[in-house]
C-alpha cells in the first residue's frame, strides 16, 4: 500500500554496503531520511495535494494519492532523502503550513512504511 | 458577499466585501504579531542579520506551535537545535506572505498573479490554523462541529462568531486552491 511512495530501491543500494562493516559508525554520511506529513483537521485536502505538485514536482496523481495516505493513515512518507534534503524540505512544508517531521528511513518509527502496524504515536487513526 | 475565486486570462480572481477586506485584514495582523520574532537586548546582530537564534525556545502558545512545528517528534534536543537555525527565516516566510495578502486587499481589485496566489494560499491556511487552535478543532469531528456553523445571525457568542470566521477562509482558501489547481492544469 505504502510502499512504491518513497524511492527506496536507490536508498537501500546507497547504504547497504557502506555502513554494514563500517566499524560500528552509527552515522554514516548517506543513511536516508524520510520526509513524513501528518494528518491534521485544518489542512484541506486540496491544498495538501496542491502543496505536493507545486513544492516536489509531483503528478496530481501521485499528490492525490500521497495525501489519501496522509488523510486515511494518519501519516505519509511524501519524500527521502539525506538529512539536510529533508530538513530543507521540512522547512519548506512548515512555510505551506503543513506538519512536517524528519526520521531516518530505517530504525526509525514507521520506517518500513508502517504496513505492519508499528505506528505507536500515539495519534493512532484518525479520519 | 465575497465571490469564490476564479481562475481566467487575467490570472486568479477574486472578490470581497470591504468588510470581509477589513476581517481578514485583521485576521492577517493578528497572524503577523504572533510571528514577529521579539527583539532581544543583547543579541548578536549578526546572527540575526544570517537567521541564527541561538536563544529560541519552542513557542509556548499552541498557535504558535502549530505554525512552528517541531521538526523531529521525540527529540526535543535536535528540534530545539533546528529551530534555532531555522525558525527565525521561517517566520519570516510566513510574514511575507501574510503582508503580500494584505497589501492586495488594499487594492481595489483583487487579481493574483505571479506569486499572489502562493502567498495568498499560505496566509489564509496560517489564519486558519490559528483560528483552528483558538476553535480547540483538534480532530475531524471537532472540525465537522465547527463547519455546520454557517448562518452569520446565529452568531452569539465569541466561539461561534469565530467558527463563521473560520468557515468562510476555509471556503475562501478552498476556492482559491481550486482556481490554483485549474491555473497549474492548463499550464501542463
Amino acid at each position: 500500500m505504502t510502499v512504491s511512495v518513497a524511492p527506496r530501491p536507490d536508498i537501500q543500494e546507497g547504504t547497504r554496503t557502506g555502513t554494514e562493516e563500517a566499524t560500528g559508525s552509527l552515522t554514516a554520511p548517506d543513511i536516508p531520511w524520510n520526509l513524513v506529513i501528518w494528518n491534521d483537521p485544518v489542512n484541506l485536502m486540496s491544498y495538501v495535494s496542491y502543496v505536493f505538485q507545486s513544492y516536489f514536482g509531483y503528478s496530481g496523481t501521485k499528490a492525490n494519492k500521497l495525501m489519501m495516505e496522509v488523510h486515511k493513515k494518519g501519516r505519509s512518507i511524501v519524500a527521502s532523502g539525506s538529512k539536510e534534503q529533508v530538513e530543507r524540505h521540512a522547512v519548506a512544508m512548515h512555510g505551506f503550513g503543513l506538519w512536517a517531521t524528519v526520521e531516518k528511513a530505517s530504525g526509525g518509527p514507521g520506517g518500513k512504511s508502517g504496513k505492519s502496524g508499528g505506528s505507536g504515536q500515539g495519534k493512532g487513526k484518525r479520519g | 458577499m465575497a465571490k469564490a475565486f476564479k481562475y481566467g486570462l487575467k490570472g486568479i480572481t477574486g472578490y470581497l466585501e470591504p468588510a470581509e477586506r477589513e476581517l481578514l485584514r485583521s485576521l492577517i495582523d493578528d497572524v503577523i504579531s504572533m510571528l514577529e520574532p521579539e527583539e532581544r537586548a543583547g543579541q548578536d546582530p549578526l546572527a540575526a542579520l544570517i537567521g541564527l537564534d541561538m536563544d529560541v525556545a519552542a513557542p509556548s502558545d499552541r498557535a504558535v506551535l502549530r505554525l512552528l512545528p517541531d521538526v523531529m517528534k521525540n527529540d526535543d534536543d535536535a528540534s530545539l537545535e533546528f529551530r534555532q537555525l531555522t525558525e527565525r527565516s521561517l517566520r519570516e516566510t510566513k510574514i511575507g506572505a501574510l503582508r503580500a495578502a494584505a497589501l492586495d486587499l488594499d487594492k481595489d481589485e483583487l487579481v493574483l498573479t505571479g506569486d499572489g496566489p502562493r502567498h495568498w494560499s499560505m496566509a489564509l491556511n496560517d489564519v486558519r490554523l490559528v483560528l483552528a487552535e483558538r476553535l480547540d478543532i483538534r480532530d475531524e469531528e471537532d472540525a465537522g462541529h465547527v463547519h455546520l456553523m454557517q448562518d452569520w445571525s446565529q452568531a452569539e457568542d465569541v466561539e461561534s462568531y469565530l467558527a463563521l470566521v473560520y468557515n468562510f477562509a476555509t471556503w475562501l482558501q478552498e476556492s482559491l486552491v481550486q482556481a490554483m489547481l485549474a491555473s497549474m492544469e492548463t499550464r501542463r
